[in-house]
């Protein structure tokens, strides 16, 4: 095969770079794009460079980020006027090729193995594209070429602003091989400890171990990882445009206030649950297998799942097994911050079904159907028309309508 | 080099039937209206007072000034503030 060429491009700090375009004279002090602090979804999204000169670190609170710097300006995000700049930004990429992947808002790959005949060598585009995207749009990136779409994420990381760094087969072992392992994808927080107990430290350390040991050890990933860190990844850039099947359908919310009691977060995924299954049923979908996940106040994440017999979309359905989980693996010792229930294990809503001789099929197409009602009824009049009598009891945690205001998630690699 | 300054501005502007989008008179705040006499250049461009779109650059009354169409309106890079 070709050897593939395969650009990653990066829009440096994203959201504070397309506010410092928009408003030069943000460049010259220290300002953060952050949530609002009432609605207590007070972290820094991005920060600019002066900002970071302070020490100031995305995904802290508000608070941490004022004690390190007083005087920081404070934005809040406009995400509308985000995703039409970075979508200006994709549509220079897109006049190079069809294969333009989006992974989240400012990164993409760019698949020109297809285009080099036409307008030249990989770091010759990657120029071009730097500064057109610098002079049409006033942004920067950084890029990174490399013949898989691993490396080329990696190279954009090695340089900012502005980095254009090419990874090829020639000089990998020098590049990669003595960055910190877990800047590899899928090396997580967990998987790092493990890796550093066994004395990896470096994605070199990585690549030079034998594959069946890796596998051994850390099972089909670690086989996975260790192609990454050996730059064999094959997957495809995907075209532009191409929509991956839903996986699964979520929803999570970070409350105005502390979460204090079982009742309290009852209250609120009463509201996430209907608005999880409202989505499903607007796409035809249902999923058997519900999985709730909960962060308090130190900011640690954990979720647990259960597998049901029957593929739903019924709130009443999902919301049971919620609450049976939240029983079972929360006793709120530490109130919660943030809470969050999907349903995977997606299939078409029209597939077959095996019937249950324990439940009644009749009953709960009805209760499907009086939600279907309600829904009609929210999309007529508004959605705080029809609600749980329970929501009235803490308007202050359950007022927010989760459909309408979505929040915009990462993406997975795969 | 000479400071400049944003500024929002009214536009009158030709439609035709090509597609084409051509100012025509730009009005200021106090209801001055100044023709412009040529569109010089059209292309997509960041401006240096903030923000970017496509940029117009203009012969207005004499003198050359850079017109932006940002999003769905328009602005001026401007001499007076």
């Amino acid at each position: 095969m070709q050897e593939r060429v395969i650009l990653h491009s990066d829009i440096n700090h994203c959201y504070a770079q397309i506010e410092e375009m928009r408003h030069p004279e943000l460049r010259k002090i220290p300002m953060a794009v952050g949530g609002h602090e009432e609605a207590r979804h007070g972290i820094i999204l991005a920060k600019n460079d002066m900002a970071k000169a302070y020490h100031i670190k995305t995904g802290e609170s508000l608070r941490e980020a004022y004690a390190k710097c007083p005087q920081l300006k404070i934005i809040h995000p406009d995400y509308e006027a985000y995703m039409y700049y970075t979508e200006q930004v994709k549509d220079i990429y897109r006049a190079y090729t069809d294969k333009v992947e989006s992974f989240g808002l400012d990164e993409a790959w760019i698949d020109l193995t297809q285009s080099i005949s036409l307008f030249g060598s990989g770091k010759a585009i990657a120029q071009e594209i730097q500064k057109r995207v610098w002079q049409e749009i006033g942004l920067s990136v950084s890029i990174g070429v490399s013949y898989n779409k691993i490396f080329a994420k990696l190279g954009s990381d090695m340089q900012k602003p502005m980095g254009l760094v090419e990874i090829r087969k020639d000089n990998y072992q020098t590049l990669v091989w003595p960055l910190p392992v877990e800047d590899l994808f899928y090396v997580g927080r967990a998987t790092k400890k493990k890796l550093r107990y066994y004395g990896i430290d470096t994605i070199g350390d990585l690549a030079n171990l034998s594959k069946g040991w890796m596998k051994d050890h850390f099972g089909k990933m670690g086989e996975l990882i260790w192609w990454f860190a050996n730059g064999e990844d094959i997957s495809e850039v995907a075209l532009s445009g191409a929509k991956e099947p839903v996986k699964s359908v979520g929803n999570a919310i970070t409350a105005p206030r502390d979460i204090n009691t079982f009742e309290e977060a009852k209250i609120i995924y009463y509201v996430l649950v209907e608005s999880v299954a409202s989505r499903m049923r607007d796409s035809g979908l249902r999923g058997n297998v519900i999985s709730i996940s909960l962060r308090n106040k130190e900011l640690s994440w954990f979720s647990r799942q259960r597998k049901i017999m029957q593929a739903t979309n019924i709130a009443q359905e999902i919301m049971l097994v919620v609450l049976q989980l939240l029983k079972e693996n929360y006793t709120f010792e530490q109130p919660l911050r943030t809470i969050g229930v999907s349903v995977s294990g997606i299939e078409d809503d029209q597939a077959l079904t095996q019937l249950n001789l324990f439940t009644s099929e009749e009953e709960r197409q009805r209760q499907k159907q009086l939600e279907i009602s309600i829904d009609q009824i929210r999309n007529r009049f508004g959605f705080a028309k029809v609600r749980r009598c329970v929501t009235l009891l803490t308007p202050d945690l359950s007022e927010f309508n989760p459909k309408e205001e979505h929040v915009i998630h990462p993406v997975s690699f795969f | 080099m000479m400071k400049l300054y944003k500024r929002y501005v009214d536009v009158l502007t030709l439609h035709d039937r090509y597609g084409n989008l051509i100012p025509k008179v730009m009005i200021w705040d106090n209801g001055m209206e100044y023709p412009i006499d040529r569109v010089l250049e059209i292309r997509k461009s960041a401006s240096q007072v903030g923000g970017c779109g496509i940029l117009y650059r203009c012969r207005i009354a004499g003198v050359e000034r850079n017109l932006f169409l940002e999003r769905t309106r328009w602005f001026i890079e401007s001499a007076k503030p």
